[in-house]
């Protein structure tokens, strides 16, 4: 289980938030026209990458406030959590993170076991 | 094999004798002896049946890595699957031996070892997708389920445990002597240390074996009584005995379980045992190392143990299993058994070692010569042989001459491997030592730091050194230690995994897995077939995939797939060992979340209240909702609906819709906020007005409903469904933070202040007039879909003039603690009018009755307000609210979408069944073309027949067709599309 550091409470149990999908998604002002796609693409798409990821939570069984973090997928490591109106971290500042050809790091990723 | 007693042993207590039951025969062991021991001490020399091919199998360990000695504790709710090696005996404890019939020596099932050859690797997998499928019915799947398995699962749960959290900064895993110095070092520290360790007596090694022969120039147990002692008085370091760390997950989370009742029967109603959950900084593994085996013919015949195991029988247990063993061992890490089986004045019977002369320890040749022990180097055991138990061995000494050796016991070691399975399971990697061939932790993923040999660390000349260098970070004292060893401290190995028989037979097994019946050949068969893949080859032929997951041999199991493959075993890798590290039993998981703690039940104010009025009570999420009222015992519910109903239609009925979710919303920007949240237009609405209101998701579809109610343009109150209110109001906490945080609004769940009441039927206004004698109930005054604030008796209470059943009706929202009197003062004067409680399903009758839909029955997720035919609820002004752009996708524009209609029998008697689908043809052959299916559908007795709501494809188009229902009993029925209302279409009765 994972330890998630709400920007408002401090760091609690995983079992306390919910995961809310990619962060930085913008939603179409409704008053404007766009296309079907332009809708559709917020509506349905999403990016799923292998690796660091802008994520949404929420604690849920706490204060109650949405928030956002950079979250690596393929360690589960929370690398960093920011209020919504914070600017994003750029990505390039995690340099801690080691990657195989294959695109996830040796250690941690469940994928190996054994020092290469 | 033949036991003895030793004389001396500190932790068995030979003045007190106990007596316990195995396979209904009376035996007697020691207050301190485990299961296993006893057996021993008893000369008892097979414990079970094999999985596979039910071989005798004896005991073959002394420990949690045991793969053969599983029992059934039948005075412990039939616990199965018991490690004989670590649960203790109690006076009167019964136990079973397992996976035999009908008796341990004479099993039918053994025969399975003559069908061998069809039992080999992939057999399963080659059944069920071969050619032979005819077959697996008839024939296999009878055989297998017969013979294949483990223990039998216990009939009765009783078990309780329970559940404690920990909050340190440093844990220590394993408190043997790595331990034990390393929670030395933080004696008095500022550090929260737990120290846990899976034996009642730490000490590790130094009691289970005679390595170490002074520390710190004192008796090794006299240090050890000493230095517990000064851990014990520490005030920053707790001790969990009896506890067995089980899981290591992210960011250094331990899950431990601890036996509350070792050595004595569990008390029922007691706690058992305790799960801890443990959350640390640091964690320090000292979890030490395991011995693996040797592969050979017949390496599976009770007498044979490993080296180690026998060594600590003696030391731990006061027995030695067997007076004179044979030693086979590739290591050093066995001289230590000799040098305890001479100390108690015993010797082996010969001492096998595949190393050559000059790689054998001085000091052990010299302890050999001199007590004339008949020593083979470069030598092998070529196999075991025997009747149910081992009676001899042939040896191919260093000529290559064989020899035959009669014996009872054969002590077997190949090697030691650090225990890195928590390390695997906390994401570390591992390195394969070609030195001392075996994998060691290398690279940790956590604040992990091994010590001792759960770090590799097998010899002792450089204990202190490692501790004070790996703890330097935690700047506590550094440690001096003065080690003396009775043995050579250098651990020397020769590569040695696997002995090639000397005469080929199909039933005579070299095995690599004793719990799974894995033999080497089956390795080989899974290579040959393509399944050179270790996570493959471990799937294919079930190696190291039992409850022990291979603990004394899956590193064998790689050595043999090294040298087929011809590559190292770093290239071939290692298997994942997953948690947790021993089976644990569910009852520990679940803990007091169990019973009527399962789940938490939501009960509303009037519960008490329905619980003496014959209500049969229906789970909706987590809430208790009457479903409906039994007058007497004999009323069906069939009955009891069309009774609640019909007197709604006639008198009066009363609802408790206490669990009807509700929220509260206030702000400046309250009505925008509404506006952007829900369908419906609020902004024309007046104050004191409410509206039947739809909340989309962004992709258009319905996901709840609801009534509004507006007090001010900054003050509103939503209800939603009773299912529906936690995600309704977490949908409008994230709009109202990430995408409108410019709007002042806030909201809170108010579900549980207030209680509902819904009453409808034609007498209402006369109840209510009684009941609240001071409002004015006329229609002028209290028209349709309007609310009011009333003080009733000092209670603030608000009623709101709506209705789901399509009568004149009521909702009275009163604060939770005042509504049970209010309640029952409504029934007392509602009495004379008839009113009567009706339930959950009488209101769905009523409701479909009028077409009103409910989301989640009539509604799946893909179905717009437009399909529904509530366009008119569309705020179409409205520059924007949820999902509005999806409303004109062009999905959601076409003609032929599912659409709500109403469903009628041609001919009234027929009946309909919900969830069947409407079809076109009266004759089904297929394929048939499904047009949509019945959402809801209920007998009426207002109408005297069947009718039902459905979802069709062009449905709103089809009205006034005919089509057919399919029946469950594959046939059809003819029905009539018609409007989703069937009752008082123009709604007179509701605004009367
Ligand atoms: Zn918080």
């Amino acid at each position: 289980m994972l330890i998630i550091n709400c920007p408002y409470c401090g760091p609690r149990d995983q079992s306390e938030f919910s995961n809310g999908g990619e962060a930085h998604v913008k939603r179409p002002d409704g008053s404007k026209e766009i296309g079907d796609r332009e809708w559709g693409e917020y509506v349905f798409i999403r990016a799923n990458p292998k690796g660091l990821f802008y994520e949404r939570w929420v604690h849920t069984h706490g204060c109650r406030k949405w928030f956002n973090c950079v979250r690596d997928t393929s360690t589960d490591e929370i690398l960093v959590t920011y209020k919504l109106d914070e600017k994003k971290p750029n990505l390039n500042n995690f340099k801690s993170v080691v990657k195989t050809p294959s695109g996830e790091p040796e250690v941690g990723s469940g994928n190996f076991t054994v020092e290469k | 094999m033949k036991s003895i007693n030793l004389k001396e042993n500190q932790f068995i207590q030979f003045h007190q004798k106990i007596s316990f039951k195995f396979d209904g025969v009376k035996y007697f062991g020691y207050k301190g002896d485990t299961i296993a021991s006893a057996l021993l001490r008893n000369n008892i020399s097979i414990v079970g049946r094999s999985f596979k091919y039910h071989r005798p199998r004896g005991i073959y360990t002394c420990g949690i890595e045991e793969p053969n000695a599983l029992v059934q504790i039948i005075s412990e709710y039939s616990e199965p699957n018991t490690r004989a090696t670590i649960k203790k005996i109690y006076e009167g404890m019964e136990i079973e031996s397992q996976n035999r019939w009908p008796s341990l020596e004479n099993d039918f099932g053994s025969i399975n070892n003559l069908f061998s050859p069809i039992f080999t690797a992939g057999f399963y997998y080659k059944t069920f997708m071969g050619p032979h499928k005819k077959f697996w019915k008839n024939l296999y799947e009878p055989l297998i389920r017969r013979a294949a398995g483990l223990g039998k699962p216990p009939k009765d749960f009783k078990g309780i445990s329970n559940h404690i959290h920990h909050n340190v900064d440093i844990t220590i895993i394993g408190g043997g002597l790595n331990g034990l110095l390393a929670a030395k070092s933080f004696i008095n520290s500022n550090y929260d240390v737990l120290l846990i360790d899976f034996e009642e007596q730490l000490g590790g090694i130094i009691n289970n074996s005679n390595k170490i022969s002074s520390i710190d120039n004192k008796e090794p147990k006299d240090w050890l009584k000493e230095t517990i002692q000064e851990i014990e008085d520490s005030k920053n370091i707790k001790i969990l005995k009896n506890t067995l760390v089980t899981t290591y997950n992210y960011i250094n989370h331990l899950i431990a379980i601890e036996d509350r009742f070792v050595g004595s029967k569990p008390i029922e109603g007691k706690v058992n045992s305790t799960l801890h959950k443990i959350r640390t900084g640091h964690t320090i593994l000292c979890n030490g190392h395991i011995e693996r085996f040797l592969s050979f013919q017949n390496n599976d015949l009770p007498g044979i143990m490993l080296s180690s195991s026998f060594e600590k029988y003696m030391c731990r247990y006061g027995l030695a299993p067997s007076k004179e063993p044979v030693i086979f061992s590739n290591n050093s890490n066995s001289n230590s058994l000799v040098y305890s089986l001479i100390k108690a004045g015993l010797k082996p019977k010969a001492y096998i070692d595949s190393r050559s002369g000059e790689e054998i320890e001085p000091n052990l040749f010299d302890l050999i010569r001199k007590n004339d022990v008949p020593l083979y180097t470069n030598s092998q055991i070529k196999g075991a042989f025997g009747n149910k138990k081992i009676e001899k061995i042939l040896v191919e000494d260093s000529s290559g001459a064989l020899n035959e050796i009669k014996c009872d016991c054969l002590c077997l070691s190949g090697g030691i491997n650090p225990d890195v399975h928590l390390f695997t399971q906390s994401k570390g990697l591992l390195d394969w030592d070609e030195k001392d061939l075996t994998y060691k932790p290398s690279k940790p993923f956590q604040p992990t730091i091994t010590l001792g040999s759960a770090s590799g660390q097998f010899n002792f000349d450089n204990l202190n050194s490692d501790i004070n260098e790996k703890l330097k970070t935690f700047k506590v004292k550094k440690l001096d230690v003065k080690l003396e060893l009775n043995t050579n401290a250098k651990y020397n190995i020769e590569k040695l995994w696997e002995v090639s028989p000397q005469k080929k037979s199909l039933w005579a097994k070299s095995f690599i897995d004793l719990q799974n019946d894995v033999t080497t050949k089956d390795i080989r068969q899974a290579i040959t077939e393509g399944f050179d893949r270790i996570e493959h080859l471990k799937r294919y032929t079930t190696n190291s995939m039992g409850t022990d997951q291979g603990k004394i041999s899956s590193i064998n199991a790689l050595g043999i797939v090294s040298d087929l493959l011809d590559k190292k075993v770093n290239e071939v890798g290692t298997t994942i060992y997953r948690p947790p590290y021993a089976p644990l039993s569910f009852s520990a998981i679940a803990g007091r979340n169990c019973y009527e703690f399962y789940d938490p039940e939501r009960k509303s104010p009037i519960h008490n209240w329905h619980l003496k009025n014959g209500a049969i009570f229906e789970d909706v999420g987590q809430w208790k909702r009457p479903w409906y009222f039994q007058i007497n015992k004999d009323e069906s519910m069939h009955d009891a609906v069309q009774r609640e109903s019909k007197n709604v239609r006639e008198n009066a009925g009363i609802l408790d819709g206490s669990t009807l979710g509700k929220i509260e919303i206030k702000g400046e920007d309250a009505l925008e906020f509404m506006n952007l949240i829900y369908t419906n237009s609020f902004t024309k609405m007046k104050q004191g007005s409410a509206r039947y209101a739809l909340m989309l998701g962004e992709d258009g579809m319905v996901k709840d409903d609801g009534i509004i109610c507006k007090i001010s343009d900054q003050h509103f109150i939503a209800t939603t469904t009773t299912g529906g209110a936690a995600t309704v109001l977490g949908c409008m906490e994230e709009y109202a933070q990430t995408e409108w945080p410019n709007l002042k609004v806030f909201m809170n769940s108010i579900t549980e202040q207030y209680a509902t009441f819904n009453i409808s039927g034609p007498k209402t206004r006369e109840i209510m007039k009684k009941a609240f004698p001071n409002i004015n109930f006329s229609n002028e005054e209290f028209p349709f879909m309007t609310f009011q604030f009333h003080e009733f008796n000092g209670v603030p209470i608000r009623i709101l003039r709506a209705s789901f059943t399509g009568e004149l009706g009521y909702e009275i929202y009163i604060p939770s603690n005042s509504a049970p009197k209010i309640w029952d003062n409504i029934q007392s004067f509602g009495k004379e009018f008839g009113l009567a409680p009706y339930g959950t399903e009488a209101m769905h009758l009523l409701r479909a009755e009028k077409g009103y839909i409910i989301v989640g029955q009539d509604t799946d997720g893909s179905i717009t307000p437009i399909d529904l035919g509530l366009s008119w609820m569309i705020g179409k002004s409205k520059k924007d609210f949820l999902g509005k752009r999806s409303l004109t996708r062009s999905d959601t524009i076409r003609e032929d979408r599912k659409q709500l209609v109403g469903i009628i029998p041609s001919n009234k008697a027929d009946k309909l069944e919900e969830g069947q689908h409407i079809i076109l043809d009266k004759e089904i052959k297929s394929p048939v073309p499904m047009l949509g299916h019945i959402t809801s559908c209920y007998y009426s007795s207002t109408l005297g027949h069947d009718f039902a709501l459905a979802v069709i494809k062009n449905g709103h188009s089809m009205i006034g067709t005919k089509a057919y229902a399919s029946t469950s009993s594959m046939s059809t029925t003819g029905v009539d599309i018609v409007k989703p209302v069937f009752y008082d279409a123009d709604n007179k009765r509701l605004v009367s």
